[in-house]
């Protein structure tokens, strides 16, 4: 590799898997890109670099940050080398999500109606029972086509072998799909002609796809039934994305107070007075989506609109409830759902869990603080979080005192170390850890999952946190054809 | 079309055509107070375009650079260029999905603009013509963008509303401050420097020189303003061009609420069509303003009401 300035700096990290090396050589899914880039001199990569975020910028794909009433734009940080994936990783990836939502949606039909694994004695009805995001007012409730998660996004990690892990399945709301199609769209501006030639899949089919699923859910004889995306408004940090998503689909955006509820059919006010809603996918979480049910302070969601749903005249995407299978305590029993329901082996493993509620498994955490991750098991975004590793004592001890006053909400999981891929940042390439989230459409013709996803970065050095509220960025993930 | 989209979308329009209207009279007005003009003053001017209480006004209205500051930048003052394009663009963020990507992107352009520190700079210590000069370009560029690439629907209906209202209503304002400067006492007066400058604010000099050649009077500037329907800024032509893009809304209505609109519209046309203005009677000329204003405002809420379901 001598010779090339950009590659020469670049040191493999001891037990960490690199997407992009191995053993000082590169891998082969990599070789085609790397070869057009490593002749590039500094002074080329920085310019691309800084193109990319103008590109941003101008194109206003930013977040907000408020503080002292006045509205900072924000670019959520892109990193301009791809992540590739060959061909056969992503078959491996993608049938092993298919198998992964057939087990989760099943399981919600089957605990919001009959609950069949609790009687078979798989999980403890007390868990569920437990688990905040279990929504009572979700049993025995009729979801069109049995479907709940319509849209999810799994993120899958690498252990220092290159095993991937699934560590969450995101069955509620999950963001970031917009990025995936931006962080394309600016790829082809700054590398010219490097996708054609690397025969990279495209991703531009999510709209159409998601469109076609959200049609087909109409519960009215229509030919155009109408359709919307719900959003909490403006101020939303994931507002962008909303507005994209809509504007690709050709479907008009809603925030709560656009729409009203008569009958248990909703209605949307418009300059011709009211026209009734067929399908909503909304990006407002279940505890806001309706007042009269939910919280009752809510402002984002519509008074009624449970009723509604219940009735069947509107359907709403995902379901309401889904958390109770997000939930990580729950999450440990994915692989014995995989085998209950589908009589399947799990293609994709997941990392093992520990839940602090057994308490033989609180004393093995104890003692072993430092190679663990303990996670709350309602939060996500990188909150209620503590890596064993890299904590103080004081820390420590104040997760060991949450843990002893309500160990149901805590699991303990060992630390995966995270793959590694090669950053462009301060005109040098460095390693920095990634995780993928691709993202899956269930409709009623089956799952599609777009080839790609979003790759996050920890963009720190040596952090392990890739969520963007907590200084991570992105990157164009290239599944190859 | 959504009510709040209808909504958002009007305001977008008036907030931009509001920017363009305070940015052209900031210019001529500060041209004029580094020009010919005696004793200038830039209370009146505070007086429509600032929130702040009379005694600020009275504290920086000898200082050219800090009015302007104040008028352009000032975040604490609602009615600043800086809060006009700030609001036009999160009007444009909540309908993004009916506006072209282009118009978004020139909006959030303009943001970014007027935040940009050079631009900042240049405005409090260096030469606030140019900045000013850049920002008016940069709204050009936005009637242009919305021109080639926005499709001829309902948004472009109630865009073309907002504008054409607002600049109606500024057209009357303007004319309102200028007599002011001039106690209303036209008959007197036969050139002021005032009545040219107005003209340089509306983009109007250039058609008056054409059409009265040699000869400045009082009358054939108010009767420009208020009645030429082939001067972009009078408020005959504003009034004109609403009535045809409100028309256009016609199959997009209710009937009720579009019989409501056409009526207020058509009144306050006619209105001004058939009032009788003499510079004698500057009373009546007050009056008049005062009226044709009110009406404008009138029609503003009607649309609030009928089509924006706000009441």
């Amino acid at each position: 590799m001598e010779g090339h300035s950009l590659l020469a700096n670049y040191h493999e990290q001891p037990r960490v898997w690199d997407e992009m090396f191995s053993n000082g050589g590169i891998r082969p899914n990599y070789q085609n890109f790397v070869s057009a880039i490593q002749n590039l001199s500094a002074e080329e990569m920085t310019h691309k670099d800084e193109l990319a975020k103008k590109l941003f910028m101008s194109q206003g794909i930013t977040f907000t940050v408020y503080s002292s009433g006045e509205g900072i734009e924000k670019i959520f940080p892109f990193d301009i080398i791809p992540r590739i994936l060959e061909a056969a990783e992503w078959q491996h990836i993608e049938a092993g999500i298919k198998q992964r939502l057939k087990a989760l949606n099943i399981f919600l039909k089957d605990i919001y109606n009959q609950q069949f694994i609790i009687k078979d004695g798989l999980i403890p009805a007390k868990l569920i029972y437990s688990c905040s995001n279990f929504v009572r007012q979700m049993v025995n409730v009729n979801v069109p086509f049995d479907i709940y998660t319509h849209i999810s996004g799994i993120d899958l990690i690498r252990d220092f072998d290159g095993t991937y892990y699934v560590l969450e399945d995101n069955l509620r709301t999950p963001s970031g799909v917009s990025y995936m199609l931006e962080n394309r769209s600016i790829t082809y501006r700054i590398f010219p002609d490097l996708l054609p030639k690397n025969n990279v899949r495209s991703v531009k089919d999510y709209p159409d796809l998601l469109l076609k699923n959200l049609v087909s859910l109409a519960n009215r004889q229509k030919s155009d039934p109408t359709v919307v995306l719900l959003t909490p408004g403006i101020y939303n940090s994931a507002y962008f994305e909303h507005t994209t998503l809509a504007r690709l689909m050709g479907i008009e955006l809603v925030e709560g107070s656009d729409l009203v509820v008569d009958n248990h059919r909703v209605y949307m006010k418009t300059t011709t007075g009211l026209k009734q809603v067929d399908v909503i996918y909304r990006r407002v979480d279940d505890d806001f989506i309706d007042p009269l049910v939910f919280r009752p302070d809510s402002m984002l969601g519509v008074p009624g609109i449970y009723g509604a749903y219940r009735t069947g005249h509107v359907a709403i995407v995902n379901a309401m409830g889904n958390g109770v299978a997000d939930d990580k305590a729950v999450y440990s029993y994915v692989p014995a759902m995989i085998r209950y329901y589908l009589n399947e082996e799990p293609i994709l493993k997941n990392v093992p869990t520990y839940q602090l509620g057994e308490p033989e498994n609180k004393k093995h955490v104890f003692e072993n603080m430092d190679k663990m991750v303990i996670k709350k098991t309602n939060e996500s975004g990188g909150y209620g979080m503590l890596i064993g590793s890299a904590a103080t004592e004081k820390q420590i001890d104040e997760f060991k005192k949450a843990i002893e006053e309500d160990p149901r909400s805590f699991i303990a999981q060992p630390i995966i170390s995270l793959s590694s891929a090669p950053c462009y940042i301060n005109g040098v390439l460095q390693p920095r850890r990634v995780d993928l989230r691709p993202y899956a459409l269930y409709g009623p013709d089956g799952i599609d999952i777009v080839p790609g996803g979003l790759t996050r970065v920890a963009l720190k050095e040596g952090s392990l946190v890739v969520n963007s509220s907590q200084g991570g960025g992105s990157k164009d993930t290239w599944v190859l054809g | 079309m959504l009510s709040r989209v209808a909504d958002s979308i009007f305001w977008m329009a008036r907030y931009m055509e509001r920017t363009n209207g305070t940015l052209r009279i900031l210019r001529t007005n500060y041209i004029s107070s580094q020009d010919e003009v005696k004793d200038f003053s830039w209370l009146p001017l505070l007086s429509t375009y600032s929130d702040v209480s009379p005694e600020e006004k009275k504290a920086i209205g000898n200082y050219s650079p800090k009015v302007l500051e104040h008028l352009l930048l000032d975040r604490t003052n609602g009615a600043s260029v800086f809060n006009n394009i700030t609001h036009a663009r999160e009007n444009a963020r909540a309908v993004q999905d009916h506006i072209t990507k282009e118009v978004w992107q020139c909006l959030n352009d303009y943001y970014h603009l007027i935040r940009n520190e050079k631009l900042q700079t240049q405005i409090i210590y260096g030469d606030p013509v140019s900045a000013v000069d850049s920002l008016i370009d940069h709204g050009m560029l936005y009637h242009g963008t919305v021109d080639i690439t926005m499709a001829r629907g309902e948004a472009f209906n109630y865009l073309n509303i907002g504008k054409f209202l607002e600049r109606g209503i500024l057209s009357a304002d303007m004319l309102h401050i200028k007599l002011t400067e001039l106690n209303y006492s036209l008959h007197q007066v036969v050139d002021v420097p005032a009545l040219r400058y107005l003209l340089y604010s509306l983009s109007g000099y250039e058609l008056y020189l054409k059409s009265h050649r040699g000869s400045f009077q009082a009358d054939y500037v108010l009767e420009q303003i208020i009645y030429n329907e082939n001067f972009p800024h009078s408020i005959s032509y504003c009034l004109k061009q609403l009535l045809r893009y409100f028309e256009r809304l016609e199959n997009e209505s209710l009937p009720e609420s579009y019989k409501q609109l056409e009526f207020l519209i058509g009144r306050t046309m006619n209105n001004v069509k058939y009032s009788n203005i003499r510079l004698s009677d500057s009373q009546g000329l007050k009056n008049f303003l005062q009226q044709t204003r009110q009406e404008l405002f009138g029609i503003a809420a009607a649309l609030n009401q009928y089509y924006f379901g706000n009441s």
